[in-house]
């Protein structure tokens, strides 16, 4: 990881680094690669890889329609709204 | 019992492309003839009551952010549970589709940032979509093929952006973020813009007829992203490929693709510009493709697994209720119609070419008996009674056995035909028991009426005395206007052969 | 009883930070099932608990606040606080990296992290969530045993939580443990004032006529780079959302949404989130998903198969819960990333979803829905916040 490829990472993450914010960060990915490539001797290669700790399967709800919320209240907190829309700047699609 | 193997769609670059029709090449400036490779991306709008992940109701045309909950508009802490509908629906596109189905099931994160995604990442399946491989059969004036699908998945929509250009902002409507969706990914198989109205007609056809999407592109229910590229004819290589996106109709597609084919080979013979592999939007008004591209390099799109949505396991039951539920094929309804029932090939298509219809018919028909009839009923009455409404026969939505009974009655001679238009009127107001209609509004013939006839009659004949005469002095005409006026006292509620009979009777005794 | 939630527990009527400016002031418009449990039973629901921002770091310093510090200048977790402060004697909240497990280290209090699917999730702010779970915080056992029937059950909210009948087991009390295997590889990378309290802990265990052994843990020190892997991918997406647009914290200084959005995470995002962003972003990238996402969790399937084997010899492993019994803000100040390290401890019930118990400065681990097993262990050894070990 580098300066430029942190770049990229930030733009993608919507955050602008100070430059020591980046360099601690550069640190951190080290720290990181480090304690991982210290495993490299433990084969993965035909181990399943578990995405759920306690799996079950087709967890799955009817197709019925709940009370909606009230959009007042959805909107209460919003930093700009109008009309019952939330607002943002002009979006150039 | 199925394998449970996850099965991915095939690789563009590991198939056998099929050999282009001459007719379909296009001559360059150079005098070099271009074939035209085009695969697409359809989304359909599934047809749930309720959203993919939350219980908000699955329904447009409502006001802003009135179906939304904490889930679909991005606030922390509710948790996605999958609509099992949803699944049930992909399964049915895939049989629909003559897909494989992958009896395990997973969905994806995958993130991005735009306004209209609440969460800035949607929930997709990338690693294990529910179906693969399949294809469909397309006929155009080139004959038939087969089109084939790479793959089915689910996964959920996004909001909805207004744009105010007066008040230099955008405004936000989560009401459609998570409805659920099925992109249907063809492989490059098509040749023209012909192949592709075909195969999005086909799409469209099976699709509503096994009610999974009501399949409507000026109702963003069905929307299309083309894939397009040209090379060469005779080349096996794949040129640039450009994707064009915001065609809102088919007829807006064919000229999206003539323009597209034109521009890339004016790029490629003359250099006008440079062909680069981009997502390019249509502008419709002006007849033109822009690039989309945003200045940064394409987003990476990190997917990964939802840790909070468990893997969907189809099993064999579940499986078999789904395929036992499957309508028949649109051409094999029509072919019923024709070779079992005598109908016409006219009444077949329009009876088959759409579920409502033919639901519609095949209820009455079982009823009543009476394939000609009923097919006339829908046709004529029916779909006029629709026409005047602007509705399309898709959206007949009447009780089909109470038609077949609506049928019997007019058969019997329960009821007149004149009153059973009335009858049926009822039917679309939601009357499911015609005779109880009938009785109701006094519409049956006989009911009471013979004791009220001869005195009609003798009322009528008093009052007429110059069409009696005329009749008696040889002028069949003049029973007309009698009969006429009878029916008109007895409203209706008469068998109008025995009335003209009994008035006959009348004259002749008087 | 009354009972705190911590910040990361969404409620209506008291505002959830996670810690973090981007959430002040942030009002959910439903509250929590364990929010809804906890009143149902009969408790009553007193305060929030401060919690570090968005439970990335070793004791809650990185609260938008700043640290919570205790009598002697250590740092302190939030919910212990609380408790301290006698504003409630139990919290529940949600442990995503091990922080509520370290702050009972440190300050001698008994705290439970719930088997992964036993506790509804529903209204808690989603960080890591293939791992993380609830955790109640009490000065005694009973305490937490007594919110722990509350609070288990199943909830169809949510789509991990697991069938009633395991949630019941998990907080019904069963056998005492009686076979406790020490984590030698853990015990060793821990200080000299930890080993001695370890040392401690077995004698009473033996005391007890447990049998107690050292076991072969060195599989389970790859939960850490694992879990270093897994919970920045996920915490990257799920703080993804909070964008400044829909609620929270927006910036001022923006024209365009690009600005808006970058503007607003920069200003109201601390800076051990933000790396912790980044990396998360990064494991997760196309060029990266195989060689890490993707063998992060392959190495969690052989964490869970080993800790499934010491579990068919022994009915409980001892380790410890951090390096050390008290941290300063020195600590943090020479290493920001310190909980980055500490997690050693922690990560292996993190990335496994089985029940930790903190008691006595030390971590006890039991097999999946022994929760209640493990309480009545630490109540066996008289374990109790006041009481000096």
């Amino acid at each position: 990881m580098d300066k430029d490829s942190l770049k990229g990472l930030e733009r993608l993450n919507q955050l602008a680094l100070t430059p020591q914010q980046v360099d601690d960060t550069l640190a951190f990915f080290q720290l990181r690669q480090a304690e991982w490539d210290a495993l490299a001797g433990i084969d993965t290669s035909d181990v399943e890889r578990m995405v759920h700790v306690a799996p079950m399967e087709t967890v799955v709800r009817e197709d019925v329609v709940s009370e909606p919320f009230d959009r007042d209240e959805l909107l209460e907190g919003a930093p700009d709204a109008m009309d019952g829309y939330w607002q943002v700047p002009y979006v150039l699609e | 019992m199925a394998s449970n193997e996850i099965i991915m769609g095939m690789a563009a670059s590991t198939l056998g492309t099929p050999v282009a029709d001459a007719s379909d090449l296009t001559l360059g400036p150079s005098g070099t003839a271009y074939e035209t490779v085009i695969g697409l991306e359809v989304h359909v709008e599934l047809a749930t009551k309720s959203k993919l992940f939350c219980s908000c109701a699955n329904e447009s045309g409502a006001e802003q952010n009135t179906h939304v909950c904490p889930a679909c508009c991005g606030m922390p802490g509710m948790l996605p549970v999958t609509n099992k509908r949803v699944v049930e629906l992909g399964m049915t596109a895939g049989m629909m589709l003559h897909c494989h189905i992958n009896r395990t099931t997973t969905f994806d994160k995958k993130s991005y940032y735009y306004p209209d995604l609440p969460c800035s990442y949607q929930v997709t399946q990338w690693f294990a979509p529910i179906c693969v491989n399949g294809s469909v059969h397309i006929e155009t004036s080139k004959g038939g093929k087969d089109i084939r699908i790479k793959q089915i998945h689910m996964e959920e929509d996004a909001g909805k952006l207004v744009h105010s250009a007066w008040t230099n902002t955008t405004m936000v409507d989560f009401n459609r973020t998570s409805v659920p969706l099925c992109e249907i990914v063809s492989q490059p198989d098509m040749r023209s813009a012909e192949d592709v109205v075909a195969y999005l007609e086909r799409l469209r056809a099976l699709l509503r007829f096994a009610k999974v999407s009501e399949c409507r592109f000026e109702r963003g229910t069905m929307r299309c992203d083309v894939n397009l590229s040209v090379r060469p004819a005779g080349s096996d290589a794949l040129g640039v490929r450009t994707e064009m996106k915001n065609m809102n109709s088919i007829s807006a597609i064919e000229r999206a693709i003539a323009y597209e084919v034109k521009r890339h080979i004016d790029a490629i013979e003359t250099g006008s510009e440079e062909l680069v592999q981009e997502t390019r939007g249509w502008d419709d008004e002006k007849g033109v493709s822009f690039s989309m591209r945003n200045k940064e390099t394409a987003a990476d799109y990190r997917y990964f697994p939802d840790p909070n949505i468990m893997p969907v396991v189809i099993d064999d039951a579940w499986y078999a209720s789904v395929e036992a539920a499957l309508p028949d094929f649109p051409e094999v309804v029509r072919a019923r119609y024709i070779d079992e029932l005598g109908l016409s090939e006219y009444d077949a298509d329009i009876l088959s070419g759409s579920r409502a219809c033919s639901d519609v018919f095949n209820a009455a028909y079982a009823v009543c008996g009476q394939a000609k009839e009923t097919a006339n009923w829908i046709i004529s009455n029916c779909l006029g009674f629709l026409n005047r409404k602007q509705l399309t026969a898709d959206e007949l939505d009447i009780d089909g056995t109470a038609l077949g009974k609506l049928i019997k009655l007019v058969a019997d001679g329960t009821v007149s035909s004149a009153n059973a238009k009335r009858i049926l009127a009822a039917l679309f107001d939601g009357e499911t028991d015609p005779e109880a209609y009938a009785k109701r509004s006094g519409l049956i013939i006989g009911e009471g009426a013979d004791d009220l006839v001869p005195g009609v009659i003798a009322k009528v004949l008093a009052a007429n005395a110059a069409d009696v005469e005329a009749y008696r002095g040889g002028r069949e005409k003049a029973l007309q206007p009698l009969i006429g006026k009878c029916m008109k006292e007895l409203r209706g509620n008469c068998d109008p052969k025995a009335l003209r009979q009994q008035i006959i009777d009348a004259i002749n005794a008087g | 009883m009354y009972i705190a939630l911590d910040d990361l527990i969404l409620t209506k009527d008291l505002p959830t930070t996670g810690g973090s400016l981007m959430l002040k002031g942030y009002y959910s418009p439903f509250d929590a099932e364990v929010a809804t449990r906890l009143t149902g039973a009969g408790h009553e629901i007193t305060c929030k608990a401060a919690v570090g921002e968005f439970a990335c770091d070793l004791l809650g310093e990185t609260n938008f606040m700043g640290p919570t510090v205790d009598v002697d200048g250590n740092l302190c977790g939030g919910d212990i606080m609380v408790l301290m402060n006698n504003d409630a004697e139990a919290v529940v909240g949600l442990d995503v990296n091990g922080t509520p497990r370290r702050s009972a280290a440190v300050s001698n209090h008994i705290c439970l992290k719930t088997s992964y699917g036993i506790v509804s999730r529903y209204g808690t702010i989603p960080l890591a969530c293939s791992g993380e779970s609830v955790y109640v915080t009490g000065v005694t056992s009973a305490t937490c045993q007594d919110v722990l029937e509350s609070i288990a059950g199943h909830d169809p909210k949510d789509g991990t939580s697991l069938p009633q009948e395991r949630c019941v087991a998990a907080a019904t009390p069963g056998e005492v443990p009686a076979t406790v295997g020490v984590c030698r590889s853990l015990v060793e990378a821990a200080g000299p004032d930890v080993q001695a309290r370890i040392q401690k802990v077995i004698a009473k265990l033996e005391a007890r006529g447990v049998r107690v052994e050292w076991v072969d843990d060195s599989m389970l020190l790859a939960a850490k780079p694992a879990w270093n892997i897994l919970m920045p991918a996920e915490l990257c997406n799920n703080v993804s959302r909070y964008d400044g647009v829909k609620y929270g914290y927006r910036s001022q200084d923006y024209e365009t949404i690009d600005e808006l959005y970058t503007n607003s995470r920069t200003e109201a995002f601390g800076d051990v989130l933000k790396t912790v962003i980044l990396f998360g972003s990064d494991v997760l990238f196309t060029h990266n998903y195989l060689a890490k996402y993707d063998r992060a969790m392959r190495m969690r399937r052989l964490v869970v198969e080993r800790f499934q084997e010491l579990f068919a010899q022994y009915d409980a492993l001892l380790m410890p819960a951090c390096s050390k019994l008290a941290f300063t803000p020195a600590d943090v100040e020479a290493d920001k990333f310190i909980a980055f390290q500490e997690n050693l401890f922690t990560a292996p019930a993190s990335i496994s979803g089985l029940p930790a118990l903190v008691a006595m400065g030390v971590q006890f681990m039991g097999p999946h829905g022994s929760d209640a097993n493990l309480l009545r262990l630490s109540a066996s050894l008289g374990a109790c916040a006041w009481k000096e070990v």
